[in-house]
């Protein structure tokens, strides 16, 4: 799995790319807790990531709940169907706020 | 110094009386008859007091009589037999002290009898009861003095009355030892009789087959049974029963009712009418008051279709896909009762069609079981059968057992399990069967994991999965395979994650295996969604994706066997 960060339109972009696994999670989690950290809106573009396995949803859902008590926006963006599907599975899917584009994410919740 | 002399003398004589009654302390010990024993102590006994001959008499089993056990000097009484009031013997008895008899002439209870019969000249008697605590168990008699008058004396008297006393005692250690003896050869001989009746429960066949049985008796031996065998038709006849009561009475008629059963069940006979043929034979040659309670099925492999015949026994028990009870009960008395009490002498039948269920039979050993001081009951059996519904059907039904065996158990305890959904036996039979679409082995490191996941998905799509069933195998088995390397192996480490996939018709077989301590499989359970941490997610989505997810037993050389199943679609 790769990743990139970009800033856009103050928010935080986090594009994670190739499979989240077991192997990759680890710097998946460590990446999104350092955006959310930061106190900024984070958008995760998961338009590379075809596959996504309980560990890498786990780091999600922690991401998910920092940005919670912070008060700050988490939004996934560009989600595939199989990675939807494993959001259903977990029953997730009504929990992340889901945008179709990274753009859809971006100017969610801007005024 | 006659003083000095009689002293050292009597001392002398004490130290001799000593030395015998330790001598014969030593025989007794050291042997296990106590009639040879006996004669060693008469021979030492008659030899120390210098009588012409001596007898020991003992009371029989019924107190009435007395036999001389053991005989020693010119005439040979062994044998003899007194009754318990009867000539000087019986006095000692009677009084349980000792007497004597200086001259036989003068005493009224003198029996010239034995004398007039055998030729030899009773002069004097020394006869003393075989005491221990308050009761006799017999007598010594000692007859003539040898040298002088023939007289015995008081001095005489004193020195009976305490070997006396010591060969009670001996005599009760000794019958003691021999009923422990007979104690361990009676056990010895149940233990022969508990492997004979173990062996006459049928061999337990692995998972394609689908009955499934286990007992456990609370005794030595069992007075339950259960039996199946394959027809020659194609069924499958099975049976489980109880006999009334317990110990070898019970287990006899077990025997009997087991060989009756796997006999007529070969005539081809329904389950009605052979349970029919059972209870009048049961009828015609049981122990009256005895009975048996027991069910009769058969099982078509093909329709699923089961036939029973309950004969006063616990109800069957039906445990369906989803999870629902339902209770099939008796409708007929117990066999070994009355030939005519079912008309036509053919029991009543009940006809299910198990598809995805199971049907358990059990003796009442297992409904009332006491748990935490009160009876398992119907509905306590249902939750601990609802409750180990993950394992496998041969491991489930000595799981069923083996919590409730053991010392507090008070009846016997025997399950059969009759499970022909995929669930159970044809899982294993597909695996066994079908056709081998990938075996892989890896270490259990995650950085292994992608390779895992394109082999399961070259192979699920090969297996005619689509894209999205593909997925869903690609799934599960990578989340079963973190669910190894995180919990089972406790982290990543080189220690082998062993992957096989067959396909079975529509089916997908998958079998994982690892190396590691056994897993509670009660433990692998799914978390609360509120609560993500991965382990229980991952196992969630296995049980969300795949048809059937289980443990089989462990393998041998150890660790754990996860199988799951998936319909191709």
């Amino acid at each position: 799995m790769e990743h990139e960060v970009k800033e856009e339109q103050g928010k935080l972009v986090v594009a994670l790319r190739g499979d989240v696994d077991l192997g990759s999670s680890p710097a998946a989690r460590q990446v999104l807790l350092e955006c959310v950290g930061k106190g900024r809106d984070v958008v995760v573009d998961l338009s590379g990531v075809a596959y996504i396995d309980s560990s890498g949803v786990a780091s999600l859902v922690e991401a998910f709940q920092s940005a919670r008590r912070k008060g700050s926006r988490f939004g996934l963006a560009a989600v595939s169907d199989s990675a939807l599907r494993v959001f259903r599975l977990a029953r997730l899917d009504k929990v992340f706020t889901i945008h179709g584009t990274v753009a859809d994410g971006l100017s969610h919740g801007s005024s | 110094m006659p003083d000095s002399a009689t002293r050292s003398g009597s001392q002398a004589s004490l130290e001799a009386h000593l030395e015998l009654i330790a001598e014969m302390a030593e025989d007794f010990a050291d042997s296990l008859d106590v009639d040879v024993t006996l004669a060693r102590a008469l021979e030492r006994i008659t030899r120390h007091l210098d009588a012409e001959a001596g007898s020991i008499f003992l009371l029989e089993p019924d107190d009435e009589q007395l036999v001389c056990r053991a005989s020693t000097g010119p005439v040979d009484l062994a044998g003899l037999r007194l009754r318990r009031d009867e000539g000087v013997v019986g006095r000692a008895v009677r009084r349980n002290a000792c007497e004597l008899v200086r001259d036989v002439r003068k005493d009224p209870n003198f029996e010239a009898s034995v004398d007039r019969e055998t030729g030899f000249t009773t002069r004097s008697i020394l006869c003393a009861s075989l005491s221990v605590r308050d009761r006799s168990l017999g007598a010594i008699e000692l007859i003539n003095k040898r040298g002088g008058e023939g007289l015995f004396d008081d001095r005489d008297r004193g020195v009976l009355r305490t070997l006396a006393a010591a060969a009670g005692l001996a005599i009760q250690n000794a019958r003691l030892a021999a009923s422990l003896v007979e104690q361990e050869r009676v056990r010895r001989e149940l233990e022969l009789a508990a492997e004979i009746q173990r062996s006459l429960l049928p061999a337990r066949r692995p998972p394609p087959f689908p009955v499934f049985g286990t007992n456990s008796p609370a005794r030595a031996v069992s007075g339950d049974f259960y039996e199946f065998l394959e027809l020659p038709d194609g069924r499958i006849g099975f049976s489980i029963g109880d006999v009334s009561g317990k110990g070898i009475n019970a287990a006899l008629l077990m025997a009997k009712t087991a060989s009756l059963y796997r006999c007529l069940a070969k005539s081809g006979a329904g389950p009605g009418a052979l349970l029919g043929r059972i209870n009048d034979e049961i009828c015609d040659t049981a122990t009256r008051g005895m009975f048996v309670t027991m069910v009769v099925g058969d099982y078509e492999p093909a329709s699923r279709r089961v036939r029973l015949a309950n004969a006063g026994h616990e109800p069957a028990l039906v445990h369906r896909g989803n999870g629902s009870f339902v209770s099939v009960p008796a409708e007929a008395p117990p066999v070994g009762i009355g030939r005519d009490l079912v008309p036509g002498g053919v029991f009543p039948e009940t006809e299910l069609v198990l598809d995805d269920a199971a049907l358990y039979l059990f003796t009442d050993g297992l409904t009332e079981a006491v748990v935490d001081g009160s009876p398992l009951g119907a509905e306590g059996v249902r939750e601990l059968i609802a409750k180990s519904e993950a394992l496998a059907p041969d491991a489930r039904v000595d799981a069923l057992v083996a919590p409730l065996a053991g010392k507090s158990q008070h009846d016997d305890l025997t399950v059969v399990l009759l499970e022909p959904r995929q669930r159970g036996g044809e899982m294993g039979e597909s695996a066994a069967r079908g056709e081998t679409l990938l075996e892989m082995r890896i270490p259990a490191r995650a950085a292994r994991l992608a390779e895992v996941r394109r082999a399961v998905e070259r192979a699920a799509r090969a297996a005619g999965c689509s894209a999205e069933c593909a997925r869903d195998v690609v799934m599960a088995v990578d989340e079963a395979c973190q669910n190894v390397i995180r919990h089972a192996y406790g982290g990543e480490c080189d220690e082998p994650i062993e992957l096989e996939i067959r396909r079975d018709g529509d089916r997908l077989v998958l079998r994982l295996r690892d190396h590691a301590p056994p897993v509670d499989p009660a433990r692998v359970r799914p978390r609360d969604l509120d609560d993500v941490r991965p382990g229980g997610l991952g196992v969630h989505f296995i049980r969300e994706l795949m048809d059937d997810t289980r443990f089989l037993p462990s393998p041998a050389g150890g660790g754990n066997l996860l199988q799951m199943i998936k319909r191709v679609c």
